[in-house]
């Protein structure tokens, strides 16, 4: 099936070459194979050659496509005369990085970080060219991705987005079955009567973190937009402090009290993937990377995960949205010096991006569906799944992601104000307050409207979000 | 001029003052040159370490900066104003002080003990001195994930060991569930914050005091076991007063390390449950860093300053009785 990367004949040398790398870095050679024919493929359509590239990104979640992205660069670097370095690190240490980067004046060309740093656009370079000539090259952009990555008042592009994972729920088949619902729960008030069940009979909670890391505040964006609420109107106007938002936030505190313990409030992001692995979680709101995982090391839990599209709330399907997990960004802070080098290789990226999506073990999906159309089409590749789920469809869930996934701060543009508040724990807190009863759902919502419409204010003074009026 | 007539040869030697000053040959023989030249590291150091980052927060706490934006326009009071009106901002500075606080006067009563303990003799007493400087040793991010193993939700060793002692699990004294939980419930998250901070200066203090104890003149304590003084009285009356110029030392070291650390709370806690945990130190480092609001962040920082100047003024103070003494 890999054959369709293989445009071109592959030198004796490069097949050498090739299987040292793989054997070298723990990729098969097929996959050094591929990298290799891709590498001799690349036209670069600027002059490059002789120029660096450092890349700061993300430790993957899928180990394994750090590993074959590694081995990508470097052959593209090699290919084109451009000496890359690509440095992986904690992507909870992202943008403090970058923030170090950015006051040093110096540092990578290329930063990666998994949610929109809009609050870092007048540092960053605008990238409207590049996400043209990728529409140019692969057709429309995801709506989502462009939303999350768009200053609609500024008119710039301060990031480039190559594709996002999505965040289904995850649940445990055997723990649902005996509530008896035995496919999980299609809507928040399901997941309420089953998991208070499973927690009562079962012993087993439930698991949606209110704490200050990144897993609990996608979450919460989640319920809010589930009931019909939402933190932003399109028009970046706070609109925070709705009926809508409280009756989500009275649902949580309900949910919590029927279904959860004290530790969902001292999460971290791997906490709720660790809970499921340990088969002390009958529903969380994750990735597939925890799956991943699991299969290798156990897979009879592995077997027992199963996946479901996010929950139908009182606002009905059209608000049944989630939160790109990892939607993964690229920006090119001002100071680069190399910034057609930098260009080029997201170009480059883009245009090999199926092989990313494989390679991520269909963690990754791109921004640009066209990359790889078998991944989504009937009888494709989530349907027949070749990295050992049992069934082979158990992720064809994730085939409709693409419609629900929606972008940070819908309905309306990912700005620098939710960038910001993505970055602070005020979202989680709001529900945990009401949670542990420190707080009404009222109160809580207020509390919250206080804090986030001074982040809009101070953002709106500075020129960089709409609104306001 | 000065003269030393040899005894054997009865040979004078005279020499004078000038004999010893700078002849202008060599100018690190002129004292007033050589004493700022080997002031100049220690200068340098702390205007380019502590002067020109705290010149640099106050210039930011007064303007508009933020990580993506670092020109520097003057906005007057607004952060500070923003930041005291911020419900986490209000936790964060209790916090601050009470971790400070409640943990150095911990440090003190067990550093006493230990000191007691170290200065007498028994068998094992370096290995027993080793461990006990241990943590001290030890580097703190490293240490701090140590404890956040140890405290973990699902799996950490002092619930098992508690439910194997029958003391955690439906039914016991620390029941129902099967763990505590040390890192999710607000009054447990605060322990175990205060417990790794009194785990991490302990030593410190201790080592402080065993060096007080020791210059406790033997005269002192032999005529008051000879006049027959009890323990407590010769604890309340003599050891006490002594060593207290030397506690203050240890204290105002503890309360700078616990007043000023954000790793303790950034990694075993990220401020949580619900702030409760959260203080000055990783408030600022959230705001400013995380979020990029550099602005809040150094005006929150800068709240630690009123703190650390009376700490500075007291340990100058105490320094300055030493000498005279």
């Amino acid at each position: 099936m890999y054959d369709r990367f293989l445009h071109k004949p592959i030198s004796r040398r490069g097949m050498m070459k090739s299987t040292g790398a793989a054997l070298a870095l723990g990729l098969s050679p097929a996959a050094a194979m591929r990298i290799e024919a891709m590498a001799q493929e690349a036209s670069p359509s600027a002059d490059i050659a002789g120029t660096s590239l450092k890349i700061l990104q993300w430790s993957h979640f899928v180990p394994a496509y750090d590993v074959w992205f590694d081995a990508f660069a470097q052959a593209w670097g090699e290919a084109n005369d451009v000496d890359v370095t690509v440095d992986h690190i904690n992507t909870a240490d992202i943008p403090a990085t970058i923030a170090a980067e950015l006051s040093a004046g110096e540092g990578h060309d290329l930063v990666e970080h998994i949610s929109s740093l809009a609050q870092y656009e007048t540092s960053m370079l605008d990238m409207s060219d590049i996400v043209a000539e990728s529409t140019n090259r692969h057709g429309e952009q995801l709506a989502m991705t462009a939303a999350n990555t768009f200053n609609p008042t500024t008119g710039k592009f301060y990031a480039y987005c190559h594709g996002y994972a999505p965040d289904p729920g995850n649940y445990r088949k055997s723990l649902w079955e005996n509530a008896g619902i035995p496919d999980g729960p299609n809507t928040w008030a399901e997941l309420l009567e089953g998991g208070a069940s499973i927690r009562s009979e079962q012993g087993v909670q439930l698991g949606i973190g209110m704490s200050n890391e990144i897993d609990s505040r996608m979450a919460a964006q989640t319920l809010l937009w589930a009931y019909g609420g939402s933190i932003q109107d399109e028009n970046e106007n706070v609109v925070i402090n709705s009926p809508e938002n409280v009756e989500a936030v009275a649902y949580m505190a309900e949910l919590f009290r029927s279904s959860m313990t004290e530790e969902v409030f001292s999460w971290n992001a791997a906490s709720n993937n660790q809970l499921m692995i340990a088969g002390q979680a009958s529903y969380i709101l994750n990735s597939i990377s925890a799956y991943r995982t699991v299969q290798d090391v156990q897979p009879e839990v592995a077997d027992d995960i199963f996946f479901k599209t996010p929950l139908e709330g009182p606002a009905g399907p059209d608000f049944a949205k989630a939160h790109g997990h990892a939607v993964m960004m690229y920006q090119i802070p001002n100071y680069s010096p190399n910034t057609d080098t930098a260009r080029e290789f997201l170009l480059y990226l883009q245009d090999n991006y199926g092989e990313a999506i494989v390679q991520s073990k269909y963690y990754n999906f791109s921004a640009y569906p066209s990359n790889l159309p078998e991944l989504l089409e009937d009888g494709g590749l989530l349907d027949n799944d070749e990295f050992g789920s049992n069934p082979p469809d158990k992720l064809s869930t994730l085939k409709s992601a693409n419609e629900w996934t929606t972008n940070l701060g819908w309905p309306g543009p990912a700005n620098a104000a939710m960038g910001e508040i993505f970055n602070l724990p005020i979202i989680p807190n709001m529900m945990a307050r009401a949670a542990t009863g420190l707080q009404t759902p009222e109160e809580a919502v207020a509390q919250a409207e206080e804090e986030v419409t001074e982040i809009f204010d101070r953002w709106r003074s500075e020129g960089l979000i709409g609104g306001g009026s | 001029m000065s003269a030393l007539t040899s005894p054997s040869t009865g040979e004078t030697l005279t020499w004078s003052d000038d004999d010893f000053e700078p002849d202008g040959r060599y100018l690190l023989d002129n004292s007033r040159l050589l004493g700022p030249i080997m002031l100049m590291p220690a200068v340098i150091y702390i205007i380019g370490l502590v002067g020109v980052p705290f010149a640099l927060a106050i210039a930011y706490a007064f303007s508009d900066v933020t990580v993506g934006d670092q020109s520097i326009d003057w906005v007057g009071l607004r952060n500070f104003r923003d930041v005291w009106g911020n419900d986490t901002f209000q936790r964060a500075l209790r916090n601050s002080f009470m971790f400070a606080i409640v943990s150095q006067v911990i440090v003190i009563i067990l550093a006493n003990m230990l000191a007691m303990v170290l200065s007498a003799n028994f068998h094992g007493k370096r290995i027993v001195r080793f461990l006990v400087l241990l943590p001290w040793t030890t580097p703190i991010a490293l240490a701090v994930i140590g404890w956040l193993w140890t405290l973990d939700n699902v799996y950490s060793p002092i619930d098992a060991a508690l439910r194997e002692l029958g003391l955690l699990g439906p039914g016991t004294m620390f029941g129902p569930g099967k763990n505590m939980l040390w890192l999710a419930k607000p009054d447990l998250a605060q322990l175990s914050v205060l417990t790794v901070h009194v785990w991490r200066t302990l030593p410190l203090a201790t080592v402080i005091l065993l060096a007080g104890l020791a210059a406790i003149p033997q005269d002192v304590k032999d005529a008051a076991d000879v006049d027959g003084a009890s323990f407590w009285r010769q604890f309340f009356y003599i050891r006490v007063p002594l060593l207290i110029p030397i506690m203050t030392v240890a204290i105002l070291y503890g309360i700078v390390f616990t007043f000023t650390d954000m790793t303790v709370v950034y990694i075993l806690t990220r401020g949580g449950p619900i702030d409760n945990t959260q203080v000055l130190a990783s408030w600022a480092f959230f705001t400013g860093v995380e979020a990029s609001n550099l602005a809040h962040g150094a005006a929150i920082a800068l709240f630690l300053f009123p703190l650390l100047v009376v700490v500075a003024l007291i340990m100058l103070r105490v320094a300055k009785r030493a000498e005279t003494v």
